[in-house]
C-alpha cells in the first residue's frame, strides 16, 4: 500500500465507524430480536413461512413492484433518451423539471395523484364530460393507483441513472453505425440498446428494491385494498406490537434484496455499471 | 472524535442548566436533538424532572386544544408548566422508549385498549388512585393501567344530497347498497368496524362480543368493491369532500367537522359505537408521581367542556354535562339523548385480541 493509498483508507475510517455504530449495529439488533421475540427460537420464521395472510402480501409487493419496476424503466428510458439527444441548454431545463418532483413530499404527491385519479376528479371528469366514457373510472383505491404513485416516485431516479449511461456512450459509435448505412431503427436497437444495457440494469434493480419497500403511497392511493410489506412491518412495530414478526420479515426482506444484487452482480453489464468500466 | 467529545460537552453543560432550573425540559431536549444525542444522555433522576408535565398526544389541531383545556387549569393551580409534545404516543413508540429507558413522556393519549395492551406488557405505571379521584369520571371508566380522559364514537356520517334527504336508520341501512346507492367509507383500523357489519346482520349489542368474525366477514365480502378504507380522521373527512362516498363510518369529531363547513353533511347518533380513550403514564416517567396529580386535574369538568368545544373530544367527567349548551350536547356523544342506541366498545376484549384481528382484516379487506 502506498503512502497515499494509506491516506485514502484513513479518509474512510470516520465514515465506516459511523455506519457501522448507526446502520450495522442496529440491523443486527433487528436481527437478534427476530429469533429473541417473544420467546428464543426460530418460531417467527416458521410461522411466516405458514402464514397464507403474509404470503399473500409477499405476493402483491412483488406483482406492485415488478410492474411498478417495468413501466418506470421504459417511460425513464424514453425521457432520458430524449434529453441526451437535447441541446446543452434545453437539456439544463428538461434536467430541472424531472428534478422537480425530489423536492416535493410523498405525502403531498400521493394526495395529489388522489385529486386526478379520484371518481370526481380531473381526469374522470374531463373523460366523462368530452364523451369517452359514461361511468367514471375506478382509477385510484386499488393496485392501478399505487402503482401509478409508485412510476410517479421513481420516475427521476430512473431517468438520472439513463441520462448518466446514454450520456457516456460514445457516438461515434453511432456515427460509424449511421455511416455504414444502418437506418435509425437498426442504429437503435443494434447500437444504443446493447449499449445502455448496464444503465437499464442499474436502473431496473434499484428501482425494485426502492419499490419493495414502499409504505406511505400504497397506504394512501391504496386505501387499505393494497397492503405491502413495508405498512404490513410497520404496522406490526406500532399497534400489533408484534416486533418478533415485523423484524423476522425485515430481516427476511433484507437477505432477498441482497440476494438480488448478488443475482444481478453476476451479470457483466452490472458489474460494468458499479465498477465504472465498460462491459 | 474531539466532535464527539465536544457535544456531549455541550450536552453536559445542558444537562447542567436543566438541573438547576435554568433550562425547562422542552429547551433541553431541543439542545439534546440538535446536538444529536438525544438517546446518548438523559435526566435520570426524576426530581429535576419534576418542573414539567409533557403530554404527548397525537398532534394537529389537539396540540393547542389539551394545552388549553388540560395544560392551562393546571399550570394555573400549581404552577408546573405543561408542555404538549403531538408525536403521536403509539403503544410501539411507548414500548421502545420505555425499553430504552429514554423516557420523555409522562403521560400519553390512547384508547382504552392500548393502556390494557401496555399494562399487560409491563411498560405503564398502574394509575395512582390513592391521588387520581376515581369517582370524577364515569362508570367503567377506570382501569389498572388507565384513565378515560375523553370519550369519542364511531358514528355514521352521511351525505344529505347524496342520499337525497333520506337519514339512514343505523348500520343496517349503511351496508344496504339497494336503498342507499354509492360508495362508503370504514376504517382499516379494525377496532368499531366489525361491530357496525355485525349490529347490520342483525347481532343484538348484547350478544356482540366476543365477535363473530366469520359472520361479519361473510356479511362484508360483497360489499367490499364498495367501500374504501380511511387510516386517518383527515382522510376520512377528506372522502367526504371530495364527493367520494355516501356514508361513512368515521370518527363523530370529524363528523361534526364536516357538518360545520358544510351542513350537507351529518351523521346520526343511532348505534353509534362508543370508546374510552385513556391516560396512561409510560414507566419511568420523568415527572415521577407529580403526573398523577395532572391527570387529577384534567379529570375537572370545566377543561373538558373547554375540550368538548375545541375539538368535540367528550368529557368522561359526569358532571361536565351541567356546564354544557344544547349546542355542546349535540356533538357529545354520552348525553342523553345520543347514547340510547350506542354499544360500548369492549376494551378487555380488544387488548385479548386486536392484534390478530387487525392482521385477519388487514389480510381480507386487501385480497
Amino acid at each position: 500500500m502506498t503512502r497515499f493509498q494509506r491516506w485514502a483508507l484513513a479518509l474512510t475510517l470516520p465514515a465506516a465507524v459511523l455506519a457501522i455504530g448507526l446502520y450495522v449495529f442496529p440491523i443486527l439488533q433487528v436481527l437478534a430480536l427476530s429469533f429473541l421475540e417473544p420467546k428464543p427460537g426460530f418460531g417467527n420464521y416458521v410461522s411466516l413461512f405458514g402464514n397464507a395472510a403474509i404470503g399473500r402480501v409477499v405476493r402483491t409487493t412483488v406483482i406492485v413492484s415488478v410492474l411498478t419496476t417495468a413501466i418506470t424503466v421504459v417511460l425513464a428510458y424514453v425521457v432520458a433518451f430524449a434529453i441526451v439527444q437535447m441541446r446543452r441548454e434545453l437539456r439544463r431545463v428538461a434536467l430541472f423539471l424531472v428534478m422537480v418532483p425530489f423536492w416535493i413530499s410523498v405525502l403531498v404527491r400521493a394526495f395529489s395523484w388522489i385529486t386526478i385519479l379520484r371518481r370526481n376528479g380531473v381526469l374522470n371528469t374531463a373523460l366523462t364530460q368530452t364523451g369517452l366514457i359514461s361511468e367514471p373510472l375506478d382509477l385510484v383505491y386499488n393496485q392501478f393507483g399505487v402503482i401509478i404513485g409508485m412510476v410517479h416516485y421513481m420516475m427521476p431516479f430512473a431517468i438520472l441513472l439513463l441520462v448518466a449511461n446514454l450520456g457516456d456512450i460514445d457516438r461515434r459509435i453511432i456515427q460509424a453505425a449511421r455511416s455504414l448505412g444502418a437506418q435509425p431503427a437498426t442504429v437503435f436497437w443494434r447500437v444504443w440498446l446493447p449499449l445502455s444495457l448496464p444503465g437499464i440494469s442499474i436502473a431496473s434493480l434499484f428501482t425494485i428494491i426502492f419499490s419493495l419497500g414502499f409504505l406511505v403511497t400504497p397506504a394512501i392511493l391504496g386505501a387499505g385494498r393494497v397492503l405491502m410489506i413495508a405498512e404490513y412491518i410497520s404496522v406490526q412495530i406500532s399497534s400489533t406490537l408484534r416486533w418478533g414478526v415485523a423484524t423476522a420479515l425485515s430481516t427476511l426482506m433484507l437477505v432477498a434484496v441482497g440476494i438480488l444484487v448478488a443475482i444481478a452482480m453476476r451479470h457483466p453489464a452490472m458489474r460494468a455499471a458499479f465498477g465504472g468500466g465498460r462491459a | 472524535m474531539s466532535v464527539n467529545r465536544f457535544s456531549k460537552d455541550s450536552a453536559e453543560i445542558a444537562l447542567e442548566k436543566f438541573r438547576t432550573g435554568k433550562l425547562d425540559r422542552r429547551a433541553f431536549l431541543t439542545a439534546m436533538a440538535g446536538l444529536g444525542l438525544a438517546v446518548a444522555i438523559r435526566p435520570g433522576s426524576a426530581s429535576a424532572a419534576a418542573n414539567e408535565i409533557v403530554i404527548c398526544n397525537w398532534g394537529g389541531a389537539a396540540l393547542e386544544a389539551f394545552q388549553k383545556a388540560y395544560g392551562a387549569p393546571f399550570t394555573a393551580a400549581t404552577g408546573m408548566p405543561v408542555s404538549v409534545d403531538g408525536a403521536g404516543p403509539s403503544t410501539g413508540a411507548i414500548r421502545a422508549m420505555v425499553e430504552s429507558k429514554n423516557v420523555i413522556w409522562d403521560v400519553t393519549d390512547g384508547g382504552m385498549v392500548d393502556a390494557v395492551v401496555l399494562g399487560t406488557g409491563g411498560f405503564v405505571e398502574p394509575i395512582d388512585y390513592s391521588i387520581v379521584d376515581k369517582s370524577l369520571v364515569g362508570p367503567d371508566m377506570t382501569a389498572e393501567f388507565g384513565i378515560c380522559n375523553y370519550t369519542f364514537a364511531n358514528v355514521l356520517a352521511y351525505d344529505v344530497k347524496k342520499t337525497g334527504g333520506k337519514v339512514p336508520a343505523g348500520w343496517a341501512d349503511f351496508f344496504d347498497l339497494e336503498k342507499f346507492p354509492g360508495k362508503r367509507t370504514m376504517c382499516k383500523w379494525i377496532q368499531g368496524q366489525l361491530e357496525s357489519v355485525l349490529l347490520a346482520d342483525g347481532v343484538k349489542p348484547e350478544d356482540m362480543y366476543p365477535l363473530d368474525v366469520d359472520r361479519a366477514f361473510k356479511k362484508l365480502e360483497p360489499l367490499l368493491p364498495q367501500i374504501i378504507f380511511w387510516e386517518g380522521g383527515a382522510q376520512s373527512q377528506q372522502l367526504f369532500r371530495d364527493g367520494e362516498v355516501v356514508m361513512g363510518n368515521v370518527w363523530h369529531t370529524r363528523a361534526n367537522l364536516l357538518r360545520k363547513e358544510n351542513p350537507e353533511f351529518t351523521w346520526t347518533w343511532a348505534q353509534q359505537l362508543l370508546f374510552s380513550s385513556a391516560w396512561s403514564v409510560p414507566k419511568g416517567n420523568p415527572a415521577g408521581k407529580k403526573v398523577f396529580d395532572f391527570i387529577n386535574s384534567s379529570l375537572q369538568p370545566e377543561g373538558q367542556v373547554t375540550l368538548l368545544r375545541l375539538m368535540g373530544n367528550g368529557p368522561s367527567n359526569p358532571k361536565a354535562l351541567d356546564l354544557m349548551t344544547d349546542a355542546d350536547k349535540a356533538v357529545y356523544p354520552l348525553a342523553p339523548e345520543n347514547v340510547a342506541t350506542a354499544l360500548k366498545i369492549q376494551a378487555a376484549y380488544y387488548a385479548e385480541n386486536e392484534a390478530e384481528l387487525q392482521n385477519r382484516f388487514l389480510d381480507f379487506i386487501s385480497r
